[in-house]
């Protein structure tokens, strides 16, 4: 698969401080989420790509042109800002018909574009009023609307779900998945929120302190792991202790309990153990791998083992 | 897909439509870059500067000080008619009232407020909505953007400058007798009036977006830049006479020209080869004609060059 976005010992410093220290990656089609903390360097990344910043060193390729230098290819790229940025007194008709013009599109049609995207992102019904009175919902919605307007070949989201109630966040992740598997249009997706990217992207990249840590399909970070979680009812210390007994590790997860190991023979001594301290079972599955896990571990991947194609 | 089923207007027959959702639409017409960009900030800037496509409160500001404008160039021409009329021909010209040359002299702190309410309203929107953010991510630079602005508040305000002259000439020559023997008379007014128009124009653009790109609130820009034009007016007047009384001329000819409403007055009074009303009383209007095109220059180019530089940085 042909690499949209190729990120080569890309370093940013500010002054002192070091935002991105020779990071090296590759993204293709699909979703991509780019996790990391506040300061891991997800927003430097994102203006070098944009074209808003020049890093230090390295060199950032977006769809075959250096990023910095090509005006040109800025015409293919949508951008979501975390941040306001719509003029209250404007419609969005007139809003999105503008900056698909600002994007190379011909005056009709832009303006074709920017109804046929309201549409798409649910606001075609909104689309003459002032952008002022709307909610919040809706001005994310406006906010993607904007960067699909001018049919971009990558669109760059950033934290699209900020401020969202729980109702307004299913209906922009929803969106989200529309924008790459009926539009066909690639997403980069930067997010806070571990369980926002766990249900959206197809692979992720994790950067920490300016360095890149972790990356890869989304599958092998969310994959089974070897572990067997329970849950009990009652009797959970004397579980423990019969299972303590028959040579498993145990360990507390909350309310529940995690067994290493996922063979039978550990099914075996769990039956053997819930049966001897007569605890009524809730749950037992084996556990999967979750996201929020990255961040607890401290070890650092080997970035030369960067690829998140 | 939806099934539209409607009786016929004979009540008869029933047509039967189906409406097909067709899905979402690859964009594959032309895609002109960074001419198309240029092209629409440029046309946005003319529609924020006069209000269009805007409420009515949009409209009120631009448009109350186009009329003053043009109303100051209507009733400069029907005085003159008149006196034409009722004196004798060219007894307007005669009398020495105002004319192609005192205009801009007589219109230039309504000119200036316009530029200082009008010019912010071409940056600071953008600022402080962060829609900034989403112009520079598309095939435009910074420089593209603030160039763009900076056109399209330099053509309003040319086609302000400019129109209260030409029903002013218009007036003047209908006034006449023949109104063609008028215009072959004094034919050069009419590229003086041009340029002089242009010399404003490119001055106050200038100088008012430089200072509307400090801030991200339009009232701050406002207030400052009409302190700016229209407060220097009677400081450095006053000052200037002060320093004339105790020292040497010099002093007070160099305070002068730091009334900004009069520097491009000075350059109108050298199109026109004539000195305006306001000018007449300026110590600094003894300077060498070269003096005052270099000062004119220095405060135009200056802001529009440093406007430019903060702009362009914002892009790589």
């Amino acid at each position: 698969m042909t690499a949209l976005l190729t990120a080569e010992n890309l370093t940013k410093h500010y002054d002192d401080v070091i935002a991105l220290d020779g990071v090296s990656f590759e993204i293709s089609e699909g979703i991509t989420g780019v996790l990391g903390e506040n300061g891991a360097g997800k927003s430097t990344a994102f203006k070098i790509f944009l074209g808003l910043l020049r890093p230090t060193s390295g060199t950032a390729t977006i769809l075959g042109e250096n990023a910095s230098e090509s005006v040109a290819v800025r015409s293919r790229l949508g951008y979501m800002p975390e941040h306001d940025c719509l003029p209250s007194t404007v419609s969005a008709a007139e809003f999105l018909t503008h900056l698909a013009e600002v994007s190379g599109l011909p005056p009709t049609r832009a303006r074709i574009r920017a109804a046929d995207t309201l549409r798409h992102t649910g606001l075609f019904e909104e689309r003459y009023r002032a952008m002022g009175g709307y909610s919040t919902g809706m001005k994310q919605r406006v906010k993607l609307a904007q960067a699909l307007v001018h049919d971009p070949t990558i669109v760059f989201l950033d934290e699209p779900t900020a401020g969202l109630d729980p109702v307004g966040r299913e209906e922009m992740l929803a969106l989200v998945r529309k924008t790459h598997r009926e539009f066909g249009i690639s997403v980069l997706f930067s997010s806070h929120l571990m369980v926002d990217v766990e249900r959206t992207c197809d692979r992720i990249i994790v950067l920490r302190g300016g360095r890149l840590v972790q990356s890869g399909e989304m599958e092998e970070f969310t994959k089974d792991t070897e572990t067997v979680f329970i849950e009990v009812d009652d009797n959970r210390d004397r579980l423990v202790v019969a299972l303590e007994e028959r040579g498993v590790l145990v360990t507390s997860d909350g309310h529940g309990l995690c067994i290493e190991g996922s063979d039978e023979s550990v099914y075996d001594k769990i039956r053997a153990a819930l049966v001897e301290s007569e605890a009524p079972l809730r749950r037992m599955a084996p556990r999967k791998g979750e996201l929020t896990e990255l961040f607890r571990l401290d070890g650092e991947a080997d970035p030369e083992n960067g690829k998140a194609t | 897909m939806t099934d539209a089923t409607a009786p016929s207007p004979r009540g008869t027959e029933e047509l039967e439509g189906t409406v097909f959702d067709i899905g979402y639409q690859r964009y594959v017409g032309p895609r002109e870059g960074r001419n198309r960009a240029r092209w629409a900030v440029y046309k946005d800037g003319l529609r924020l500067a006069l209000g269009l496509g805007r409420g009515a409160r949009a409209k009120v500001i631009p448009w109350f000080f186009i009329t003053l404008l043009g109303v100051i160039g209507l009733i400069m021409a029907l005085i003159a008619g008149a006196v034409n009329t009722y004196i004798g021909p060219n007894a307007a010209e005669a009398l020495d009232l105002p004319s192609h040359s005192d205009y801009y002299g007589i219109a230039s702190i309504v000119f200036f407020v316009f530029a200082a309410v009008g010019a912010p309203e071409m940056l600071c929107p953008d600022r402080k909505d962060g829609v900034i953010n989403l112009y520079l991510v598309r095939p435009l630079t910074g420089s593209d953007y603030v160039s763009a602005r900076w056109l399209a508040f330099f053509t309003v305000m040319v086609s302000v400058a400019w129109l209260p002259q030409l029903i002013l000439l218009a007036g003047l020559s209908l006034s006449n007798a023949n109104p063609g023997d008028y215009l072959l008379e004094n034919w050069l007014d009419i590229p003086r009036l041009l340029t002089a128009g242009l010399a404003m124009a490119a001055y106050t653009t200038s100088l008012a977006m430089f200072v509307a790109s400090f801030t991200t609130r339009r009232a701050y820009a406002s207030v400052f830049l009409v302190g700016l034009f229209v407060i220097t007016a009677p400081f450095t007047t006053g000052l200037a006479a002060e320093l004339a009384e105790d020292f040497e001329n010099t002093a007070g000819q160099w305070v002068s020209m730091f009334n900004l409403s009069n520097i491009p007055v000075h350059v109108n009074d050298l199109i026109f080869d004539d000195v305006s009303l306001i000018t007449s009383v300026a110590p600094a209007g003894e300077f060498s004609g070269w003096v005052l095109v270099g000062w004119y220059f220095l405060w135009t180019l200056v802001p529009a060059g440093l406007l430019w530089m903060r702009y362009r940085k914002l892009t790589p």
